[in-house]
């Protein structure tokens, strides 16, 4: 029997600074073994626990598109004592991660459906994903609405993408930021006034992820916008250690995380004790 | 009892107080349970009496102080060591004297019901009385007399101080300063015994701690937001239940209630598996007591131990 | 069902022991714990459970999940001869049979390679569980509250019957009936044994408190799960963690790290959601911070979270939390508390 507490191996193959504090960096990693390459299929909204042998895991959810092969991509925001070990790798270091872990983003419901795509801070790291997946198949979905906001624009990560995706007429993106910035020439503004303003379509499904504020006065705007609880996503966070059900520690209500979630509906979410 | 559960009547109905915190009948025969007071009608619960070892201080740190926050002034029910977990409070800054309203009770000591259980020979006690100086303990099939010197916890046999010594109301006779004679016994046969000796007897009975941190989580004076032994950047000792790590885990928290323990009996009684945590702590007070004629909780305007006397420290402490 | 003198147990032991790692009742310390045995007189005859609960055969408070160099990763060596556990109560065996449902598998997803917990299958696998009958409950246990009882067979793979000189084994699973066919003592109960045990189970049944009806208890407590009276049911809990390390039933763990780059372990230890660092995150933020909450979880968790799950409560009434507990939480009252509460 295989073991699924025991990380694959992964090597580290290059390492981007995202902002000015240094506190975000995105990590790209290969796989070490081929089989273990094979084996490793996942969808847009998975995480995987991230290993620093001596150190511990963390969870992260996971930013590349299942697209892009070969290659896993994390963005981790320095926080503590794990996040901190990851910022110090180098290129070339080997790591482990297990996983893919938990649900994903409801890509069967989106196919021939408009989305809209809403995301905050760093938390834009699965979304970016599932970006990047529903550009690839690009055919295979409606219109792409992306509101996306960030403190100050140095704070978004994904810049040079963002500059590609905002180039292309088969993707619309509203990028905000929380106060005037010199230079600035696009939105200002908190993303629940933004996602108020530009006239979303409420037939469509959408996917929100961002920090726990931004999340909680979103969704009353789109329940008023007129979305339905069962076509509106979150992508949750509690901490976690197992990543598979076990350890008890992401529970909220009957459910897990690690496995029912990350990511659950509002409809879901309403029925769940302790969700908000 | 009467006199007590007036006084609280008193307190509640005058507004003296917002909440009083004190013990009730517990669902097992040899335990009590804590009660949290807010009508004067309640009060007909409380009770004072060998089975009330909670040390109730423990409450106005816990959570973040949530009670001082939701409750303007508390009263609550103290024996001497609870008392002087208050004293510890109030000249740690943890506690203003003037939020809590103290209401000493006379302590005639607690019983154990570890040493109930081994006079029974582990059968289940289900009723006790008190008869003079003894105890009669009644289980489904027998009836055993015992002295009460028996079933005492160490710290009551040792208490020197079982009467508040800071109070705003005094239920009953004062007690007074007991003369106990062999108050530090058990460190003193402990540092009897030979180098070889201690680290054996130490292994053995902290061998079979299995870390839950239950001591820790009910003494009222480790209210550390951040305790060190959850510190993983450092992490000071490792996790896991192996000898070492648990007597590095005790010594620490040993050191760090250095002049701070009040000999409760808290961490005794909550322990899972009964370790008896009592020499050490007991050592610890014995040469704060020796070297800086301190001992914790007495005097309410007197400096922490900790913060006044850092110097002097001899280098034999523990082991040597 | 066959019988067996006490003078004949030691050669029951010695026979298992011959294919199994036979565990049993032992004292440890000032208690009384399950630890591998390898003779008959290192048992320790009790009329109680013992006080230290049996999942750490299983479920070990502390284990390696595996040890690492340079070179790699090592997984830990393998079990071996599989599990025997002499001397269970009715519900140690539950309490094994429910943790199983959690670490063999998740809940909803049946038969997935990743979501078995390997450690645990380990030890489990082809495990013999030697449940005995309670002949004198003491006054904690409510057992009887879950449909069950100091009698009650199921869940065993072979059920014991203390007469006070003699054990009456009965082979209750496919696994024990075969085990006690190739067990070369043959002699078989008769109706003296049968009589004897029916007036012990009457007088152990005796013992048992009132049922209390727990079927609407799950319903009820999603009804007042955001009630206040929270507040009041946990008031005198200090986070401690003792009832559930003491628990059999509970199986939060955590992972740990220990060593350096170079070399080292990852270690899983035994944890519970009465403490504040538990859910604690990285930013500060904590869902559970205040003690309300935690005692809560605790409650909802074995009364309806789990039964929601696996439709049975996770608790099996041994009675083991309400003898730890420092303040005298005591279970049966919460539960009876939050049946006749009539919420605001
Ligand atoms: C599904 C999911 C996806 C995530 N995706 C990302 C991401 O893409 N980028 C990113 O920067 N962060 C992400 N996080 C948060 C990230 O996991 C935590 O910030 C990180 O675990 C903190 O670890 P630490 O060791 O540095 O902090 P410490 O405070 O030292 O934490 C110690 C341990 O606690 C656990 N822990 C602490 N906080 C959290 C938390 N918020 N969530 C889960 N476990 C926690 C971890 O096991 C960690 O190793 C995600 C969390 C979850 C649950
Ligand atoms: S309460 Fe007992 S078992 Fe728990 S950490 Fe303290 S000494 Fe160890
Ligand atoms: S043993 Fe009692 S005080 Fe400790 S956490 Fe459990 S319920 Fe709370
Ligand atoms: S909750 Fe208490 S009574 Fe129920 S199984 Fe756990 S220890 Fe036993
Ligand atoms: S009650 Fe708490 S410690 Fe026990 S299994 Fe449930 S969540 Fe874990
Ligand atoms: S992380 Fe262990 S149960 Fe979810």
């Amino acid at each position: 029997m295989s073991n699924t507490y025991i990380p694959i191996p992964m090597k580290l193959e290059r390492i981007i600074n995202e902002d000015p504090d240094r506190t975000l960096r995105t990590f790209d990693l290969s796989f070490v073994n081929k089989q273990d390459e094979e084996k490793f299929s996942y969808m847009p909204g998975q995480f995987c626990e991230f290993s620093i042998l001596g150190k511990g895991e963390s969870p992260f959810g996971i930013a590349s598109s299942p697209s892009e092969k070969g290659l896993l991509k994390f963005t981790v925001s320095r926080t503590g004592s794990v996040t901190q070990e990851i910022h110090y790798l180098q290129e070339g270091d080997i790591v482990g991660i297990r996983g893919p872990l938990g649900n994903w983003y409801p890509d069967e419901k989106l196919r021939g459906k408009d989305t809209v795509i809403i995301g905050g801070g760093f938390a834009f790291t699965t979304l970016r994903s599932m970006i990047v997946y529903m550009l690839d198949h690009r055919q295979e979905y409606g219109k792409i609405t992306v509101i996306y906001g960030a403190r100050s624009p140095e704070f978004f990560i994904f810049k040079d993408e963002l500059k590609e995706w905002e180039a292309r007429a088969d993707i619309t993106l509203h990028l905000t930021i929380d106060k005037p910035y010199p230079g600035w020439d696009k939105l200002i503004g908190f993303v629940p006034t933004v996602t108020k303003e530009v006239g979303l379509d409420p037939s469509a499904y959408v996917i929100v992820c961002g920090p726990p504020i931004m999340i909680k006065y979103t969704l009353p705007v789109l329940s008023e916008i007129g979305f339905e609880d069962s076509k509106i996503f979150t992508s949750l966070e509690r901490r976690m250690k197992c990543g598979i059900g076990k350890c008890g520690r992401c529970g909220i209500g009957s459910k897990y995380i690690c496995i029912d979630g990350p990511v659950f509906s509002l409809e879901e979410l309403k029925k769940i004790p302790e969700s908000f | 009892m009467k006199e007590l559960q007036n006084k609280v009547k008193q307190l509640l109905n005058d507004k003296e107080v917002d909440l009083v915190i004190g013990w009730a009948k517990g669902s097992l025969p040899l335990v009590s349970t804590p009660v949290f007071i807010t009508e004067a009608e309640q009060a007909e619960e409380l009770i004072f009496d060998h089975t009330c070892r909670n040390n109730l201080a423990t409450y106005l740190t816990k959570d973040r102080k949530r009670l001082g926050k939701k409750y303007n002034k508390i009263g609550i029910i103290v024996k001497g060591c609870d008392a002087r977990s208050i004293v510890l409070y109030v000249t740690e800054n943890q506690v203003k004297r003037d939020k809590v309203v103290i209401i000493g009770v006379p302590c005639q000591g607690i019983f154990e019901s570890r040493k109930i259980i081994n006079c029974t020979n582990g059968r289940e006690v289900l009723e006790q009385k008190i008869a003079g100086d003894q105890v009669i303990l009644i289980g489904r099939d027998f009836e055993i007399k015992v002295s009460r010197e028996e079933v005492l916890r160490d710290c009551c046999l040792s208490c020197r101080y079982p009467d508040a010594p800071e109070y705003d109301h005094f239920i009953g006779e004062h007690r007074g300063e007991i003369n106990v004679k062999d108050e530090f016994k058990i460190v003193e046969d402990f540092e009897k015994k030979s180098a070889a000796e201690r680290w054996q007897l130490i292994t053995e009975e902290y061998s079979k701690c299995i870390r839950c941190y239950a001591c820790r989580n009910v003494c009222p004076s480790c209210y550390c937001n951040y305790c060190f032994v959850d510190n993983n950047d450092p992490q000071w000792i490792g996790k896991t239940p192996e000898v070492t790590d648990n007597i590095i885990f005790h010594l620490i928290r040993n050191l760090h209630l250095a002049g701070r323990c009040v000999d409760c009996g808290a961490c005794v009684s909550a322990c899972p598996v009964n370790l008896d945590l009592r020499p050490l702590n007991k050592k610890v007070e014995k040469e704060m007591k020796e070297r800086f004629g301190y001992t914790a909780g007495l005097d309410i305007n007197e400096k922490p131990a900790m913060a006044s006397h850092c110097e002097n420290e001899k280098q034999d402490f523990i082991m040597g | 069902m066959i019988k067996i003198k006490y003078e004949q147990l030691s050669a029951l032991i010695d026979f298992l022991t011959e294919s199994y790692q036979v565990y049993a009742p032992v004292k440890h310390g000032k208690e009384t714990a399950f630890k591998k045995i390898s003779s008959a007189s290192e048992i320790n005859k009790s009329k109680y459970n013992t006080s230290l609960n049996p999942k750490d055969i299983f479920f070990p408070q502390s284990e390696v999940m595996f040890t690492y160099t340079k070179n790699g990763i090592k997984s830990p060596p393998e079990q071996g001869k599989p599990i025997a556990v002499w001397g269970l109560r009715t519900c140690d065996t539950k309490s094994i049979r429910m943790l199983d449902k959690v670490f063999a598998n998740a809940y909803q997803m049946p038969d997935k390679e990743m979501y078995k917990d390997p450690y645990w299958i380990a030890r489990y696998k082809n495990c013999l569980l030697f449940s005995f009958a309670c002949n004198e409950p003491p006054s904690t246990c409510f057992c009887n509250w879950f449909n069950s009882g100091p009698y009650d067979s199921s869940d065993s793979d072979i059920f014991v019957t203390d007469t006070g000189d003699e054990y009456l084994l009965e082979g209750i699973s496919e696994r024990g009936i075969k085990f006690l066919a190739g067990y070369p003592e043959t002699s078989q109960a008769d109706q003296t044994d049968l009589d004897k045990i029916k007036v012990l189970r009457e007088k152990a049944e005796s013992y048992m408190p009132p049922v209390v009806e727990l079927s609407g208890l799950k319903d009820k407590l999603l009804k007042i799960w955001d009630d206040p009276v929270w507040d009041e049911l946990s008031a005198k809990c200090i986070n401690c963690g003792a009832c559930a390390y003491i628990c059999p039933t509970c199986h939060c763990f955590d992972m740990r790290d220990e060593g350096n780059e170079d070399k080292g372990k990852r270690v899983r230890l035994w944890d519970c959601c009465m403490y504040q660092l538990f859910t604690k995150e990285a930013s500060g933020h904590n869902p559970r911070e205040l003690s309300t909450y935690r005692v809560r979880q605790r409650v909802m968790h074995k009364y309806n979270y789990f039964v929601e799950n696996y439709q049975q409560f996770l608790c099996t009434g041994c009675g083991r939390c309400i003898k730890v507990c420092p303040v005298n939480m005591d279970i049966r009252q919460i539960i009876q508390k939050i049946l006749t509460y009539k919420e605001v």
